[in-house]
């Protein structure tokens, strides 16, 4: 059928789509149309005008997918043991491989809108890792934030996996995304094809009928890249349909990245979503990531010598409390405080320097966390006190309940 | 390297697991059961290797 016998009057805006305020008199099967009347756009089944709805937001589950947010610092050197350390949500996975600086890199895709990236730098080498060892990155999830995968019933959906990825070292990786719940896994490979080049890749990891996420704020899934592992899970076959973890089928293929110094792997864009279907990454404002990272990590910073961070009283000549009101509400009861150059004082007229803190486990609540600091001598009991920085503007204050 | 503080509160003594961040920082947190977090946990992965926590000396 000519193309003008289906458009009619209607104008064309690219081949195979047109706009109209009136339907077409004999649309075609599959034929796409704009309808300019109700601002939607509809295919044509065979029967009736199908609309199609817009890409959903909220898709990504992944936070902090950009590397945007960076609470604790851009670059930590000397890693050894497992921790957060630079990009927010951002976990280190690792046993007794290698040595490694993490860091926040102004290096991502041309083009591609990212302007951040995490790279994972080796600085010791492990050519030969023992059984156990394992170095990796990965991102830890809630479970409650997972119901949209339906895993664990006959509906249960695919998770589709995405990111843009660069290293100097080509071949195979694995990643891997563990059911924490129920103690199931599935592993895939992707491939690094060119040295010292960002590649886009995506993994659609098969859905599970077996093992529903607990709807709770517990930590049931991750989200794995590995780096290197030990023949402890490297002597199988790789694990490419969900079942029960055997640790010898997780990373098989796996290249070792800690092999030599100076070898590397960065990351950025990384977006998981229900269904069969990598999206486009689904880009938010600074403050909304901000915020969600805030769930499980906050961190305030002076910026100058003096600045304010609480408000409490002595409860000894030697301890302060204080009362610190979160952000958010973060995920639990923060269990971990990270603190430097603080002082108690009553600002302009006394201050004493705060040798050491800790989080008071007890009245406090997802909304506020209570810290208690420890000073040489000198507080008056009950008297009122302000939490700030000393002189070294650099002092900062920190509450975690990461996963 | 991991240290211990022991704090009263409310006459319960709390022992506190401290340790020096690369930042020159600090960090603190309860040593006790229902503390799950991954500091902790990197604490008992030490435990575990035969390491013993010494008592925090601020000057330290």
């Amino acid at each position: 059928m000519p193309l003008s016998s289906v458009v009619g009057a209607q104008s064309i805006v690219r081949p195979g789509v047109c706009t109209s305020s009136t339907r077409p008199a004999s649309p075609y099967d599959g034929q796409v149309i704009y309808m300019t009347d109700v601002d939607q756009t509809a295919v044509w089944d065979g029967s009736s005008w199908v609309v199609l709805a817009p890409i959903a937001s909220g898709r990504n589950v992944v936070i902090n997918g950009a590397m945007q947010v960076a609470q604790r610092g851009t670059s930590t050197a000397g890693i050894t043991t497992f921790g957060y350390y630079t990009a927010d949500r951002w976990y280190m996975n690792y046993t007794a491989m290698g040595t490694w600086t993490q860091s926040i890199e102004s290096d991502a895709p041309t083009g591609s809108g990212f302007r951040k990236s995490l790279k994972v730098l080796c600085t010791t080498a492990d050519a030969s890792p023992a059984a156990g060892d394992f170095v990796g990155v990965e991102q830890r999830f809630e479970g409650q934030n997972l119901q949209q995968f339906l895993k664990g019933t006959p509906s249960a959906k695919q998770f589709a996996l995405s990111f843009w990825v660069k290293s100097n070292v080509t071949g195979t990786y694995i990643t891997e995304i563990p059911d924490q719940d129920n103690t199931r896994a599935v592993s895939a490979s992707y491939t690094i094809s060119a040295s010292d080049t960002w590649e886009k890749k995506t993994v659609i990891f098969p859905a599970d009928t077996t093992g529903a996420f607990d709807n709770d704020n517990g930590f049931s899934f991750l989200v794995r890249f590995t780096l290197g592992a030990g023949s402890t899970y490297t002597s199988g076959t790789l694990q490419t349909t969900w079942a029960s973890t055997v640790s010898a089928n997780r990373y098989v293929g796996q290249t070792n990245l800690a092999s030599a110094t100076n070898n590397y792997w960065q990351i950025t864009g990384v977006q998981l979503e229900a269904g069969a279907v990598a999206t486009p990454f689904e880009f938010e404002d600074y403050g909304t990531t901000l915020a969600k990272c805030q769930r499980y990590y906050w961190r305030a910073e002076g910026t100058e010598s003096l600045s304010m961070h609480a408000f409490g009283y002595a409860r000894s000549s030697t301890v302060a409390f204080f009362a610190v009101p979160n952000p958010v509400p973060m995920r639990t009861v923060a269990s971990a405080v990270q603190f430097s150059n603080l002082q108690v004082g009553l600002r302009g007229v006394e201050g004493f320097t705060a040798t050491s803190g800790s989080l008071v486990s007890t009245w406090r609540s997802t909304l506020v966390s209570n810290f208690e600091a420890s000073v040489a001598s000198g507080l008056t009991l009950y008297r009122p006190y302000h939490l700030i920085n000393d002189t070294n503007a650099a002092g900062y204050l920190a509450f975690s309940a990461e996963l | 390297m991991f240290f211990f503080s022991d704090t009263e509160i409310s006459g319960t003594t709390i022992r506190n697991i401290l340790r020096r961040l690369p930042d020159g920082g600090v960090q603190s947190f309860p040593d006790v059961e229902t503390n799950d977090g991954p500091e902790r946990q990197a604490y008992l992965a030490w435990v575990a290797e035969g390491n013993t926590a010494e008592e925090w000396d601020p000057n330290g």
